[in-house]
């Protein structure tokens, strides 16, 4: 019964990921064939993966499968992300973490490429993001590519931007996974506007931001 | 008892014994699906447990040959279009097989067989008609010297059938050239061919010229929905393939630029690493000189590197680019018209355009040599890039006269005839011509050649696609390799080739490339029996160890796991693999060890115990 109040009944784990990876392509994060999106009972070594190679933008429950941390298929058929090397590590180190999901946000990625690092300029910066970390590129599917990341999860990251990749962000579940992702573009997106404008956007105060960083225990 | 139901395969298999004029259908065995999967696995287990004795000769009735498909032939899965032919071979004096893609398997399935084991030899010429389920072995005296395409106007025409799918021999099949091939789909735009091995030649040593069949069944799919929903949104991700969109555009002969420039265009029997006429032999100039007029495709392929030309009033497979370099560059041609009338000869005859490049590129250089002359030719000068030479040695190959009747033995046999260390110039492995694949410019394609079962092979493992910078997530390779490594392939090489057995057993074309963990779930979709990857591979394992067992028991050793000496030792001055000799030592050390056999090149009784192939040792009488 509590499984399904919280929502961690498995069948709608995967309904769930199809709903999120379905909003991620109408809102352009995530491509015909980029991208992807896991979820997991909590505390479970098992988790639910969107397939490689299939159209994302119409995925049904059928099409997921469900790994264990060593990329063995539990359920399902046919064939896993290849990021679930990353998917599975930020699982081992992140106990908090139930949801994670890989976009491609172009605006993000483009400020990235061009060095611009994102900024508390709304109340979502600073609360829904909290702690956003870059890393170099890695080619995808590598393991090389799946250290990077549980580096920067380790230390409590809940967005990462890939350089020449895209981003990850991580919750507690499906829905909050998503909420960064789509944050992480929004502010993107308007401090990106600012800056195309030739204005360097005014941030939220400092002492304002402090309170939010001390209201999320968080370390600046 | 209610008859199992099966999806995905036929569930019969045709037995064929020629010498008594018998034939009999059985059902499919699930174990045997289950242990060897079908196409290549069926074949091989079939193959070994069905000869008497792995010493016979390969031309004696003892032989048998099998025609199989996959579970995946004939069904809607992309580049589910082929079929297997196995037996002992006359070129590896060991295991044989050879593929073959285009309408002939699905229409096999759609007649209600999965596969047709041949046995015995027939007292005079014959074909085998199969319609449906009814089977008729009839007369084909007058069919017996007629080419690849007449004999298939001659079945349709005696039949009243345009639209049968024939599998035929050429005169170089009935001639026992050990390079022959069989033909399939030979018209219109064909033929499809079997070249490798020469399977036509143990076809043609059984008194069969052909197979006709016309089959009017549906294939079951367990699952249909699915594998649809599955299969529409799978098309972008092939389709959006570089190898692919080149495949799709020129066929296999848009790669002659970038293989030229990696230097693995083999030039002047391997000896040169640059060769400018290479330009008028692309893909592109076979279009741009109005040579190729068409696309065709096989069975469910949405690649269709299936290019038409047209030559002497007839629409025929134009060349791909293993017959544009063995038949050109190789003995230093580069005229496109040319390469369009051998090919049309090879495929008129019936002999593999590979093996007859080779042999006749060992045979220019030994006359460059001084080690053949025109005393051995009976007058015909082998003088690199001599095209009439070549066109006219073609024919006397097919039809075993004069000189060529000596290069119908293959260039290893060949070069035991003419002796005086003309082995040297051989580019052989196991007997079987090399591929047009230089192994100094993708090392691990040299350990491929040395290991594979059949002799030198690019196919089993397709390896030069990994040396290429591909990656293949679903088998562990994850990082790209560099191509002149040689630390850390091994594993690698034994991957890919167990991966081409599911590939050649599933019954699916390697220029559709469907990531393997995706294989596993279409075969689920279309049989309903389920397998994963790992399972796959295990299957795969026993499939490439039995045959390593027969070659064992037909006196193959670790000495056989080797290249020309030219590969090792010799590296080019020119050209993109500059500098560069092959370091198998090291890469079959660690290839033996993944394959847990000895340092002899056996397999380990733990791994044979593992993989249930321990009544093959004593079966085989091989020492372990």
């Amino acid at each position: 019964m509590s499984e399904l109040i919280f929502g961690f009944n498995e069948e709608q784990i995967k309904k769930d990921i199809c709903k999120v990876m379905r909003n991620l392509f109408e809102r352009g994060l995530v491509s015909a064939l980029g991208g992807n999106v896991s979820a997991r009972i909590p505390s479970a070594k098992e988790f639910w993966i969107t397939p490689s190679g299939i159209f994302k933008g119409e995925l049904t429950p059928d099409d997921l499968i469900k790994l264990d941390f060593d990329g063995n298929i539990i359920e399902g058929i046919g064939r896993p992300s290849i990021e679930w090397p990353l998917h599975a590590t930020i699982y081992k180190v992140r106990p908090d973490v139930n949801a994670v999901v890989h976009a491609h946000n172009p605006v993000t990625l483009g400020l990235a490429l061009a060095g611009v690092g994102l900024k508390p300029i709304t109340v979502e910066a600073v609360m829904v993001l909290r702690k956003v970390e870059t890393i170099p590129f890695a080619f995808p599917g590598t393991d090389q590519l799946a250290r990077l990341v549980a580096e920067k999860a380790s230390i409590g990251a809940r967005a990462i931007i890939m350089q020449n990749h895209g981003i990850i962000a991580v919750g507690a579940n499906l829905y909050e996974a998503e909420a960064i992702a789509e944050t992480l573009e929004e502010v993107a997106m308007a401090q990106f506007v600012a800056m195309s404008l030739g204005k360097e956007p005014p941030v939220i105060p400092e002492r304002d931001v402090e309170l939010y960083y001390k209201l999320y225990r968080l370390e600046k | 008892m209610q008859e199992q139901e099966y999806f995905g395969y036929a569930g019969h298999i045709l037995y064929i014994d020629l010498s008594r004029e018998r034939i009999e259908e059985k059902r499919l065995n699930i174990q045997d699906i289950d242990t060897f999967l079908g196409g290549i696995g069926l074949a091989t287990k079939i193959v070994i447990d069905e000869i008497p004795d792995p010493m016979i000769d390969p031309f004696s009735p003892d032989n048998v040959l099998v025609f199989m498909t996959g579970p995946l032939t004939g069904s809607p899965v992309y580049g589910g279009s082929r079929y297997v032919v196995a037996a002992k071979s006359p070129l590896t004096m060991a295991w044989g097989e050879t593929h073959i893609a285009g309408y002939w398997g699905p229409e096999l399935k759609k007649a209600g067989f999965d596969g047709i084991v041949i046995k015995g030899k027939a007292t005079s010429p014959v074909y085998i008609y199969i319609n449906d389920r009814n089977v008729e072995i009839r007369d084909a005296s007058k069919l017996w010297g007629l080419d690849v395409f007449t004999v298939d106007e001659a079945i349709k025409k005696e039949l009243n059938d345009n639209n049968i799918r024939i599998a035929a021999i050429g005169p170089a099949g009935e001639n026992l050239v050990k390079y022959a091939v069989i033909a399939s789909d030979i018209q219109p735009n064909g033929p499809r061919v079997g070249g490798r091995t020469g399977m036509g030649a143990i076809m043609g040593s059984k008194n069969l010229k052909a197979i006709a069949v016309k089959g009017s069944g549906k294939i079951k799919i367990k699952d249909f929905a699915r594998l649809s929903s599955i299969l529409s949104r799978l098309l972008p991700l092939i389709m959006s393939s570089p190898t692919a969109q080149i495949l799709a555009v020129y066929g296999t002969a848009g790669e002659v630029e970038e293989f030229y420039e990696y230097g693995d265009m083999p030039i002047k029997n391997f000896t040169l690493g640059i060769f400018e006429e290479y330009k008028n032999i692309t893909g592109q100039s076979f279009r741009e000189k109005g040579i190729v007029v068409d696309i065709y495709g096989c069975w469910a392929c949405p690649v269709k590197c299936w290019k038409v030309a047209e030559v002497e009033g007839r629409r025929v497979r134009a060349p791909e680019y293993e017959t544009i370099a063995s038949l050109g560059s190789l003995l230093m041609i580069g005229d496109p018209h040319y390469l369009a009338k051998v090919n049309y000869l090879c495929c008129k005859y019936g002999i593999d355009t590979i093996s007859t490049g080779v042999t006749i590129a060992w045979a220019m250089e030994c006359f460059e040599r001084g080690i053949i002359t025109t005393m051995d030719t009976r007058g015909i000068s082998l003088t690199w890039g001599n095209k009439d030479s070549v066109l006219k040695l073609v024919e006397l190959i097919a039809k075993r006269e004069g000189f060529g009747n000596i290069l119908a033995e293959g260039c290893k046999h060949a070069s035991e005839i003419i002796g005086k260390n003309s082995i040297d110039y051989c580019m052989h492995v196991k007997g079987v011509e090399m591929p047009m694949h230089d192994p100094r410019a993708f090392k691990g394609i040299g350990l491929q050649y040395s290991t594979s079962n059949r002799g030198a092979d690019h196919l089993y493992g397709v390896f030069f696609r990994i040396e290429q910078g591909q990656r293949v997530h679903d088998l562990k390779i994850y990082e790209r390799v560099d191509r002149f490594a040689y630390k850390g392939k091994g594993w690698m090489v034994a991957t890919m080739e167990l991966w081409s057995e599911i590939q050649e057993s599933m019954g699916l074309c390697k220029f559709v490339d469907i990531p393997p963990a995706h294989v596993a779930g279409l075969y689920t979709c279309v049989t309903g029996i389920k397998k994963t990857v790992p399972e796959l591979m295990n299957i795969a394992k026993r499939i490439f160890t039995l045959k390593r067992l027969f070659n064992i028991a037909c006196g193959i050793t670790n000495i056989d796991d080797t290249l020309p000496k030219r590969f090792l030792r010799e590296p080019l001055s020119d050209g993109g693999a500059r500098g560069e000799v092959v370091e198998l030592e090291p890469m079959l050390k660690e290839y033996y060890e993944f394959m847990s056999w000895n340092n002899n090149g056996v397999p380990k009784r733990e791994i044979l115990e593992e993989l249930g192939l321990l009544q093959y040792v004593e079966k085989l009488r091989i020492k372990i």
